[in-house]
């Protein structure tokens, strides 16, 4: 005789079991009294829990009206959440919108400086445009105190063009990047939160 | 031709769904029709007093009504229903322990004729196996509900109650176990003479 099922008696009970593990079930049930027997209690078991009625309920129309009358206004709440929820969702969008802003004025920035250094915008006013040459105040000042001159006076005028140009743009871009990170980072912990805090999940353990 | 209504159903459902979540009172109220029985159904045998099932059952609907933008359609409404009953009823043992099952009012009888005797040992068969049903911890009990009053498959109540198929036969097994080792000595062993008898 092949080893007891009596792990499997529910499941076959049940009707859960399948192919292999069927037939090895009922194989094994034809020759094997005690699993038999087991097999029988459980039937007992359901037929006994079986015995013990529903009362009888409000009829299904009044509690459905009980409920009716129960429903907050589900409008005004969801309207107000709507707002939250786009709103939180506007927030990646801004920054992208800002983001592509502060990309776009730096690029035409650059095109009317490079415009202008090439006599295109000649008497148009200079605040459509500005250029490294006005900026480079730390190597002038260098260089009138004889400690920069030549091609290390020039090497520092074009960085600190570069850096005064550059850094601004660079160092905005890195907030807005931090500041999208965060909003995933927040967006994660509460979805996390959510899947959580959902009706019906607090049954585990 | 069955299933082809079943099939009907489920596309009706879902269109109250969808319908309830833009907000239509009435699409909710055809469903809370449609489900009522059952969750009354589910909370009752989870703590055995028919009032406190109805309350709380308008609790759920009340709850399925505010969380219904969540609900998505993968998982079957009645599934979903029945989670936050099972879960609704839980609560409501923990908070107020004393409405546990002690009115013999609460369980009408079987038999529609019984004689006083048989009306009697009926009543306290009901009463008996009610209890030791709701003395068994939460979890293994609304997967025993969810199976032998429900009928739901392994895998719906894995889904309701969302825990693995492995965990609903593992606690399934243990509900059984426990109700068997607590009824044996009296009910079961007459219930089986009865049931052998009837074969």
């Amino acid at each position: 005789m092949s080893k007891h099922v009596s792990e499997w008696l529910n499941a076959y009970h049940d009707g859960e079991l399948r192919s292999n593990r069927l037939h090895h079930v009922e194989t094994h049930l034809a020759e094997c009294e005690l699993c038999q027997a087991e097999l029988e209690s459980l039937e007992s078991l359901s037929g006994l829990l079986q015995e013990v009625p529903t009362p009888k309920f409000t009829p299904v129309e009044r509690f459905a009206s009980q409920v009716n009358l129960r429903l907050p206004h589900k409008q005004t709440a969801i309207s107000r959440r709507q707002i939250l929820e786009i709103s939180w969702w506007m927030i990646p969008v801004g920054l992208l919108a800002v983001w592509i802003f502060i990309g776009t004025s730096f690029f035409i920035s650059d095109i009317l400086s490079a415009a202008k250094y090439l006599g295109l915008l000649r008497g148009i006013s200079d605040w459509m445009a500005f250029g490294p040459s006005n900026d480079i105040y730390l190597s002038a000042t260098l260089s009138q105190l004889g400690l920069l001159s030549g091609n290390s006076l020039r090497w520092a005028e074009s960085t600190e063009a570069f850096t005064r140009m550059s850094l601004p743009l660079i160092s905005l871009q890195i907030s807005i990047a931090l500041l999208y990170l965060s909003w995933i980072a927040i967006w994660w912990t509460r979805h996390m939160r959510h899947q959580r805090q959902q009706p019906g999940q607090l049954l585990e353990g | 031709m069955g299933s082809l209504s079943v099939a009907v159903a489920a596309v009706n459902e879902t269109e109250l769904v969808t319908q309830a979540q833009r907000g239509d009172r009435n699409a909710f109220g055809e469903l809370v029709c449609i489900h009522a029985q059952g969750v009354r159904n589910v909370i009752y045998r989870m703590c055995g007093n028919a009032q406190v099932a109805e309350d709380a059952a308008q609790e759920t609907f009340i709850q399925a009504w505010l969380h219904l933008s969540s609900y998505r359609h993968e998982t079957s409404l009645r599934n979903w229903l029945y989670r936050i009953a099972v879960n609704a009823a839980i609560d409501l043992l923990r908070k107020e322990k004393h409405i546990l099952p002690h009115d013999f009012e609460d369980l009408p009888t079987i038999d529609s004729h019984p004689g006083p005797e048989a009306l009697l040992s009926q009543t306290e068969r009901t009463t008996l196996v009610q209890h030791t049903i709701i003395s068994l911890p939460d979890a293994s009990r609304a997967v025993l509900i969810l199976r032998e009053y429900e009928e739901l498959s392994y895998h719906e109540i894995a889904d309701t109650l969302e825990i693995p198929v492995g965990t609903v036969m593992s606690r399934l097994n243990y509900a059984r176990k426990i109700l068997k080792e607590k009824l044996e000595g009296s009910l079961l062993l007459q219930v089986e003479a009865e049931y052998v008898k009837a074969r």
